[in-house]
């Protein structure tokens, strides 16, 4: 039965990150290669880039009044089924040769990167009033905007840009790097999964065989740190023994601390 | 009709029709070029490439090895930079920037002259990080009428990015700014401040001039002249007037053009 569910979720997952590709896909785009700020998306209402979707439409407000809600209600969700970059980091892991599962003391730490990430993320946005480290091309061709925008932007946001690059580019080697080790919205949204309503998790039928975490692009199990209820491990598991919905509060707790 | 606008021939412009034309500009000027370049496009079937950012960037590419048709530029000395490296054929006066005071809607701190940003308690906004224009260019004024260290003393935001300024006047979180007209016009902003203008003994020293010229990489420089013409007749002109800008060609901008010695080397 969960086999059958499984093999209707993929498309349907895949479907929706179309969707979301299409909806979020350009302004992920202009925010990592050609917004002028230290930290993209955060700063719309306030960018003279006249062409960028976050800025056009409402897409700015919009995106930031949704994701909590979706956190809330799905905790990392978002990463799995609706975030271009994860699209990317998912598809390049497929491919990847190595997929960084294990229980060392790195796959342990790594993941504390995203929130490293996100508090960086933070004190530039909050404490130092998101500094502009780049020239804004306020409308422009798209090969000469990119090539104008790394020709006179300031050191750190090179050092910005190409980080994020380097660690999307790494992901076709070593499995969705970004986003279990970087990205600070996936920070943000991990702190939201601690209280989300619904989630694939194990039930009582699991005997921690851990196919599931080798199944998993995130080189995780269900309902723990990285996951992203993408539901890719419930075919994975031998005993039926993940399911979606919610969590009891002490099986959640266990299971998150 | 403008004092010296130059008449545009739309039957000459529809010789060079399917062709593209690549237009470099300012930045400050992109809202005023995309209402122009659309009515080109309309009227002649010719395609604009247009590129619109911080102009002193534009012109340091172009003075390496960036290449464009025609260049409209902020700084009557790169453009002159420009010709001087050969670079450029020929440039005209496009436009004058202007400024002026803004408060949020009502004026709740009563603000009438520029002497009241030095007034106790009144909140000033400013962005002395910003390129020279939004920057240095206002602190310049404040100079000159004697307000600098009180207005800088009342400053409740000192940020880096003109547009920062607007968001910070809307939202109420400062009373008075001192703003590039322009800012005034561009979408999101219009309409949601009150705009108080500055005499001409208060604007600020040079940079005030935008210069428009045709380039040495022009494939073809009777399109880039055609182009050019278009955008210092009166249509062209009229885009840059309902954006802020004083055009070249009225008569207040020949009086500038005059006073400023925007002209050709």
């Amino acid at each position: 039965m969960s086999e059958k569910k499984n093999n209707r979720l993929v498309p349907i997952r895949r479907a929706v990150q179309g969707g979301m590709l299409l909806l979020l896909g350009q302004w992920s785009f202009y925010g990592l290669f050609r917004c002028p700020f230290a930290v993209p998306f955060v700063s719309c209402q306030n960018c003279p880039v006249i062409t960028c979707w976050g800025r056009v439409t409402s897409l700015f407000w919009g995106f930031w009044l949704t994701l909590p809600i979706i956190g809330l209600l799905f905790g990392r969700a978002f990463c799995g089924w609706g975030c271009p970059g994860g699209l990317i980091s998912q598809l390049s892991a497929k491919i990847a040769p190595f997929k960084l599962v294990g229980k060392t003391l790195f796959h342990r730490v790594a993941p504390y990167g995203k929130y490293l990430a996100l508090l960086t993320a933070l004190a530039l946005w909050l404490f130092l009033n998101n500094p502009r480290w780049a020239i804004p091309i306020r409308i422009g061709e798209f090969i000469n905007s990119i090539r104008l925008t790394f020709e006179h932007a300031e050191t750190a946001w090179l050092v910005r840009t190409l980080t994020v690059l380097s660690f999307i580019t790494a992901g076709f080697l070593f499995s969705n790097l970004w986003c279990r080790f970087a990205c600070p919205t996936g920070g943000l949204l991990e702190l939201f999964k601690r209280t989300a309503l619904f989630s694939f998790h194990p039930t009582e039928q699991c005997n921690d065989c851990d196919v599931c975490q080798d199944a998993c692009d995130m080189g995780t199990r269900p309902a723990e740190s990285n996951c992203t209820n993408c539901g890719d491990c419930q075919s994975a598991c031998p005993r039926n023994a993940i399911q979606f919905g919610r969590l009891k509060r002490k099986q959640g707790k266990n299971l998150l601390d | 009709m403008l004092a010296s606008a130059i008449p545009w021939n739309r039957a000459n412009a529809q010789n060079f029709a399917g062709q593209t034309l690549q237009v470099w500009s300012c930045g400050g000027l992109a809202e005023a070029f995309m209402q122009a370049n659309q009515i080109y496009e309309e009227k002649t079937g010719i395609t604009i490439s247009y590129t619109g950012a911080f102009a002193a960037a534009l012109g340091k590419s172009l003075l390496a090895n960036g290449q464009t048709e025609v260049f409209a530029g902020r700084v009557l000395k790169l453009a002159q930079k420009l010709r001087s490296a050969d670079k450029m054929v020929f440039f005209k006066p496009l436009c004058f920037t202007q400024y002026v005071m803004i408060t949020p809607k009502g004026n709740p701190a009563g603000i009438t002259t520029i002497k009241d940003l030095a007034r106790p308690g009144v909140k000033v906004v400013l962005a002395p990080d910003a390129s020279p224009p939004g920057g240095a260019a206002v602190l310049k004024m404040l100079e000159k009428t004697g307000v600098k260290e009180a207005a800088l003393a009342n400053a409740v935001v000192k940020g880096s990015c003109v547009q920062q300024i607007m968001t910070s006047i809307i939202d109420g979180t400062g009373d008075v700014a001192v703003v590039e007209k322009r800012l005034t016009r561009i979408p999101n902003f219009k309409g949601q401040t009150e705009i108080i203008p500055l005499p001409d003994s208060q604007q600020p020293p040079p940079p005030l001039p935008f210069t428009i010229g045709v380039m040495k990489d022009a494939q073809d420089p009777e399109l880039a002249r055609d182009y050019v013409t278009f955008i210092l007749s009166d249509q062209g002109q009229a885009c840059f007037e309902r954006q802020g800008f004083i055009p070249a060609l009225s008569a207040k901008g020949q009086e500038l053009v005059e006073k400023l010695g925007v002209k050709d080397v």
